[in-house]
């Protein structure tokens, strides 16, 4: 039987094989290149003119993992203002479906593993699944058009962090990537985290699935249920007491997930015998007893609508897009969007867009985490990607691979602790600009100047303003103005 | 906010405390390597893989001392400078070489390594690129997580230099739009250029080690080498894993671990005699994911057991042996007849964890 399985997985894997061999033998080298999605065409470059960043290049920085030289001119031609081209270019980012997508869509198909149901996840290898996850997720990242939506989704794996190096995470993150994160990723915040809190891969990570009351003497397990409060929705000084995490516990008890040594593998499932049906207080809410398996839409629902969470929730967003340090005003304001729109994720955002302190505020003052960098990098160049891999080792050495963050509290999204990661920014900038990071790895710098109209709108379409004199001296004396702008510190701030 | 430019570039300073973990793959059989002193049994179910009384090497009075190959360590031992923990191992069962070393290296079943979590949620400076360092080709499961961690096999990984052309005057000018940079990066710039400034000096030089120590032209020896210069080098080196692979001995074991045995020591003993007083600083622990089975098989090998070896080597240590070998008897022996483990691993890891500037971490480190 297992032999007649894996001859069938390893038949399978020869045909798909074939079918991309005829694909690449008959097709010109352009059809093969727009398949991957890595060719496209690009408008003109018509970089950034004003000495500070001005508010089409901040927009683009704080929105997307950095301009492409031809988006700049792209979003000042939307409308005759700057502020109403921002407007224009929000309004098509906030409807992303709206947005034709296909060469990254196809770009992405290629990573057969990830798109496979559930169950099937298992038949690949650990390290192979996380290779096709982080890959799309850089390819994603680098190609879409659809760039506020990737900088959510990328915000949400931090906000519901499962590293998955953790047990059965190996096979259930890719999933839960799909089916939690970039399902929800724009949509609303309470189905976000119902999906989270049923995730096989959750239920994995946080030892959901261990959290049972089969007798008087079984305790349930709290891991899930504190974090559910402490990380997911109330936040750590959101006003909830151990109590309520040991009744939050008792409330989801019974729910697991099938382990890989069973039939239907992956498999979330209620057990009401494992389930303490008792009466429960959340948060100063009753739960009559007898509720079974909806006691966790009960749960759900109290946790969501509290003032904490919409509070913390609205802090985490500002600090994303605004400032490590928000404001309050901005925080009440979105928190206000927050709690009246019920968790509505795209009008929570346009509350973080239309604050003062987002428009007018001081511009360049976040700095790019290192997938930031790399794909603002890569973006901004151009580059030819065809084996992202190559990337992933730069950014394990800086600390911020995909899917590899330890606590569940995510990578954190404030300066200091990446201020260690200068060597590697440099070592990447050198490497890419003269086309050593690998063979993979394409930038063609002298196309760059000449479409920039020269080094100085090179520098303006890679820093969102005109080059200083001495960046400009140092252009000079160096002869490599592309390294040493991605180098420098005006490039390493969003 | 002037910050003075210390030339070190990671959260540990100057400090050159360093904490080295050499991991043994395969399960090092803890009965080998530290053998039991005075005890029939272990003759009677080992007739040919006992080592002979008369060769082990004493351990003041403690039940177990250290097979003859491991001499070399025995001299630091002797000097104060060596705890040998027996029954020693993790509360895995499975005795699969995955799960027991995925389980040791991730510090329990959790997500990430805790050398990385160590590194991540210990008191002080973020680390930065010189931090933490794998020698060898890939990034092992302990790092895993770290805030930066860099696999190397050469000195050379750590520069900004390029196949195709010096970069000498790109560091110039980095220098001198960092030299004016008012932000929290302007400070971490500058600590960045003195520290390759140094490493160029150190790879121009090739500086024998010191005190005389000679080390072995094989790949852990090297390793340790490079570590040693590193750590001499302050540059803000806190963490290196390292492995000695090759112990998962079922067949003949006695011609494979032999040689691994010396090799391990030797290494270890110029390591030691490189770093002379810096040894007070800096640690280095040997582990490995099981011991093996008491009885040898059919096959003059060893099967997979529970409780095997441990090596702490340096820092604050004393030479003495933490805890007992347990007897080897039907009733104590666990599972198929496997050394019970009476000593957590993680409980040898967190005072030195502590002594390395955990701080209040440990929590983290080693969630319960």
């Amino acid at each position: 039987m297992k032999q007649r399985e894996s001859d069938e997985v390893s038949r399978r894997h020869f045909m798909r094989a074939a079918a991309g061999f005829t694909l690449f033998s008959t097709s010109s080298c352009e059809r093969v290149e727009d398949w991957l999605g890595l060719g496209g065409k690009e408008g003109p470059v018509v970089p950034p003119t004003g000495e500070g960043i001005d508010l089409i290049s901040h927009v683009l920085n704080r929105t997307t993992f950095g301009p492409t030289p031809s988006e700049y001119a792209r979003v000042k031609g939307l409308a005759d203002t700057e502020e109403s081209a921002i407007a224009a270019f929000l309004d098509e980012q906030l409807e992303p479906d709206e947005l034709e997508d296909n060469r990254a869509q196809r770009a992405v198909r290629r990573f057969e593993a990830i798109h496979a149901p559930l169950g099937e996840m298992y038949e690949y290898k650990e390290a192979f699944l996380l290779e096709q996850l982080t890959r799309a997720t850089l390819v994603r990242a680098t190609r879409s058009k659809r760039q506020l939506f990737e900088v959510m989704a990328h915000f949400w794996s931090d906000h519901f962090n499962i590293d998955v190096s953790k047990k059965e995470c190996r096979w259930l993150k890719a999933a839960d990537d799909r089916e939690v994160i970039r399902k929800n990723a724009l949509g609303n915040f309470s189905d976000l985290v119902r999906a989270s809190a049923l995730s096989p891969a959750m239920l994995w990570y946080l030892d959901g699935r261990e959290n049972r009351k089969r007798n008087s003497s079984e305790t349930p397990n709290e891991n899930y249920a504190r974090e559910l409060l402490e990380l997911h929705t109330l936040g750590v000084d959101g006003g909830y007491a151990q109590k309520d995490v040991m009744e939050v516990a008792r409330c989801l008890s019974g729910w697991t997930v099938r382990d890989k040594g069973r039939f239907h593998k992956g498999r979330v499932e209620f057990f009401s015998d494992a389930h303490d049906d008792g009466s429960k207080t959340v948060l100063g809410h009753e739960i009559a007893s007898g509720g079974g398996e909806k006691d966790l839409d009960d749960v759900l629902e109290i946790v969501c609508e509290h003032a904490s969470t919409a509070r913390y929730l609205a802090k985490k967003l500002c600090i994303r897009f605004i400032a490590d340090e928000p404001s309050n005003e901005s925080i009440e304001a979105t928190a206000k969007a927050f709690s009246s729109s019920r968790g509505d994720i795209l009008t929570t955002l346009r509350a973080v867009f239309a604050t003062d302190e987002f428009l007018t505020g001081a511009r360049g003052q976040k700095l790019k985490r290192p997938f930031e960098f790399i794909v603002s990098a890569l973006r901004g160049t151009r580059a030819k990607v065809s084996s992202e891999m190559d990337l992933v080792d730069y950014l394990i050495r800086m600390g911020h691979a995909p899917f590899q963050y330890p606590t569940p509290d995510g990578y954190p999204d404030v300066a200091s602790p990446w201020t260690g990661t200068l060597l590697w920014r440099w070592h990447f900038a050198i490497a890419l600009s003269r086309n050593e990071v690998s063979e993979e790895i394409e930038v063609d710098q002298d196309e760059l100047i000449e479409k920039a109209g020269g080094e100085e709108g090179l520098s303006a379409s890679l820093l969102g303003r005109i080059p200083s004199k001495e960046e400009l001296a140092g252009i000079e004396r160096t002869g490599e103005p592309l390294a040493l702008l991605l180098a420098s510190p005006g490039f390493q701030w969003r | 906010m002037a910050v003075k430019g210390t030339g070190i570039i990671s959260g540990n300073g100057d400090e050159q405390r360093a904490l080295v973990v050499v991991f043994l793959r395969g399960g090092a059989d803890g009965l080998t390597m530290v053998p039991p002193v005075g005890n029939g049994e272990y003759y009677k179910v080992r007739p040919t893989l006992a080592v002979p009384e008369g060769d082990i090497l004493k351990l003041g009075d403690a039940n177990c001392g250290l097979n003859p190959a491991l001499s070399g360590i025995h001299e630091i031992y002797k000097n104060g400078g060596l705890t040998v923990v027996p029954a020693v191992g993790s509360n895995d069962d499975t005795r699969s070489h995955f799960y027991a070393q995925d389980l040791m290296e991730h510090g329990g079943p959790v997500a990430g390594g805790w050398l990385g979590r160590f590194l991540r949620f210990r008191d002080g400076a973020p680390p930065t690129a010189l931090s933490a360092i794998a020698l060898g080709k890939a990034m092992p499961e302990v790092l895993r997580g770290a805030p930066a961690a860099t696999v190397m096999e050469s000195m050379d990984t750590f520069s900004l230099g390029s196949k195709f052309g010096p970069t000498a005057k790109l560091q110039t000018e980095l220098g001198a739009l960092y030299g004016k940079d008012e932000s929290i990066l302007g400070p971490a710039a500058r600590d960045t250029l003195q520290a390759l400034d140094r490493l160029e000096k150190l790879r121009s030089e090739d500086l024998p080690p010191m005190n005389g120590a000679e080390y072995g032209d094989d790949s852990f020896s090297n390793g340790l080498r490079q570590a040693a210069r590193l750590i001499r080098a302050r540059v803000g080196l806190e963490a290196v894993s390292l492995d000695l692979d090759g112990w998962d001995s079922h067949f003949a074991q006695e011609p494979l671990i032999m040689p691994l045995m010396t090799r391990l020591s030797d290494g270890l003993a110029a390591f030691h005699r490189d770093l002379g007083e810096l040894m007070q600083k800096v640690t280095v622990v040997v582990m490995t994911e099981f011991g093996r089975r008491v009885a040898e098989n059919s096959s003059f090998g060893t099967d997979h057991g529970r409780g095997g070896a441990m090596l702490v080597m340096g820092g604050a240590e004393r030479g003495n042996v933490f805890g007992e070998l347990p007897e080897l008897e039907t009733g104590i022996l666990v599972g198929p007849g496997d050394v019970p483990v009476e000593t957590d691993y993680r409980d040898i890891l967190k005072p030195i964890l502590t002594q390395h500037g955990a701080g209040d971490s440990m929590a983290e480190i080693f969630p319960t």
